[in-house]
């Protein structure tokens, strides 16, 4: 009933002690072990014996090359592509985690903002990293914009930093609040039925087929929101490596 | 990309500005012993930030670019 509990970190496997907080296997590590995995199989089962005419499982994961190429190639170029395995590991990652957690009983790893703050954060220090090496300290240069009085100068460049700053904050933030969201959303219907079963007897259970019509309908929803999220946070790592890449395109 | 996830996207990029804004104005008041100083002035900086994420995420402003 309480909808938050479905969120809950729980030790499977305790692995010692770090100082004192203490390491262990958890559902969340069980879930995201369980994603990579499946990834694995599908694209080595899809790549082992490859045809001119594609199996159904090959031409699965040709279609989803040809998705995310396409895209790091419209926002960040010809040579984003460099970066074309972090972004599909990224992609495929966050869209299999998504669409775990929509299996009723599985735990929905990046509902946990700890998940997807580390995932932007990383995006955030290959930018940073690459535009440093690329560009040298001319890599600042995206800080101070062009025909800006020098009077105001200070102000604009802090403003600028302080947004490049915030970038990690709102991507991790979107991905994190939408699909706790979605699930609580869920959950909450669900209780309704129970709620509804247990205090009016067998006029409540009928009556519970008004909320099992939402709880489907969100379903749907939450399947779309699970792409869209991950696709939005591909898109975005993207749009933050062109950064890095192109100067002045 | 549908209007909820458009409106989700915008407010989050303000709500990141202004958080990261007063995070940092927090950390110097602390560290500096300026309060309220910092925070007064990176609040507000970081509300320029948010609102220039804003219009960069809905395409009002384009996006900043490295001049060579």
């Amino acid at each position: 009933m309480d909808p938050i509990h479905q969120f809950q970190v729980q030790n499977l496997i305790p692995l010692g002690k770090l100082g004192n907080a203490s390491i262990a296997f958890t559902n969340s590590a069980a879930f995201m072990l369980a994603a990579v995995v499946l990834l694995t199989v599908f694209l080595l089962g899809a790549t082992t014996r490859k045809a001119a005419v594609p199996s159904r499982l090959q031409s699965a994961a040709e279609l989803t090359y040809e998705f995310v190429a396409d895209m790091l190639c419209s926002t960040a170029g010809k040579e984003g592509m460099r970066f074309f395995p972090f972004v599909f590991t990224l992609f495929m990652f966050v869209l299999t985690l998504n669409l775990f957690g929509l299996i009723p009983y599985a735990f929905s790893v990046t509902s946990h903002i700890i998940i997807t703050a580390a995932l932007a954060l990383t995006v955030f220090l290959i930018v940073l990293t690459y535009g440093l090496v690329r560009h040298g300290l001319h890599f600042f240069n995206l800080f101070v914009p062009k025909g800006v009085p020098i009077l105001i100068l200070p102000m604009i460049v802090a403003i600028e930093i302080l947004s490049f700053v915030s970038r990690p904050i709102s991507h991790s933030v979107r991905l994190f609040a939408n699909m706790l969201a979605g699930h609580i959303a869920l959950q909450v219907f669900a209780g309704f039925i129970i709620l509804l079963g247990t205090t009016l007897g067998a006029i409540g259970w009928v009556g519970g087929v008004l909320p099992f019509a939402m709880i489907v309908a969100l379903l749907a929803l939450e399947l779309l929101v699970a792409f869209l999220q991950a696709y939005v946070f591909a898109i975005l790592t993207c749009i933050y490596l062109n950064d890095a890449i192109h100067p002045g395109h | 990309m549908s209007g909820f996830a458009r409106g989700f996207r915008l407010s989050s990029e303000l709500v990141a500005g202004v958080a990261v804004g007063a995070l940092i104005g927090w950390l110097l008041d602390r560290w500096l012993g300026i309060a309220p100083w910092g925070m007064i002035v990176f609040l507000l900086l970081g509300f320029a930030a948010g609102v220039l994420n804003v219009m960069r995420a809905a395409g009002v402003v384009r996006e900043r670019k490295l001049n060579d």
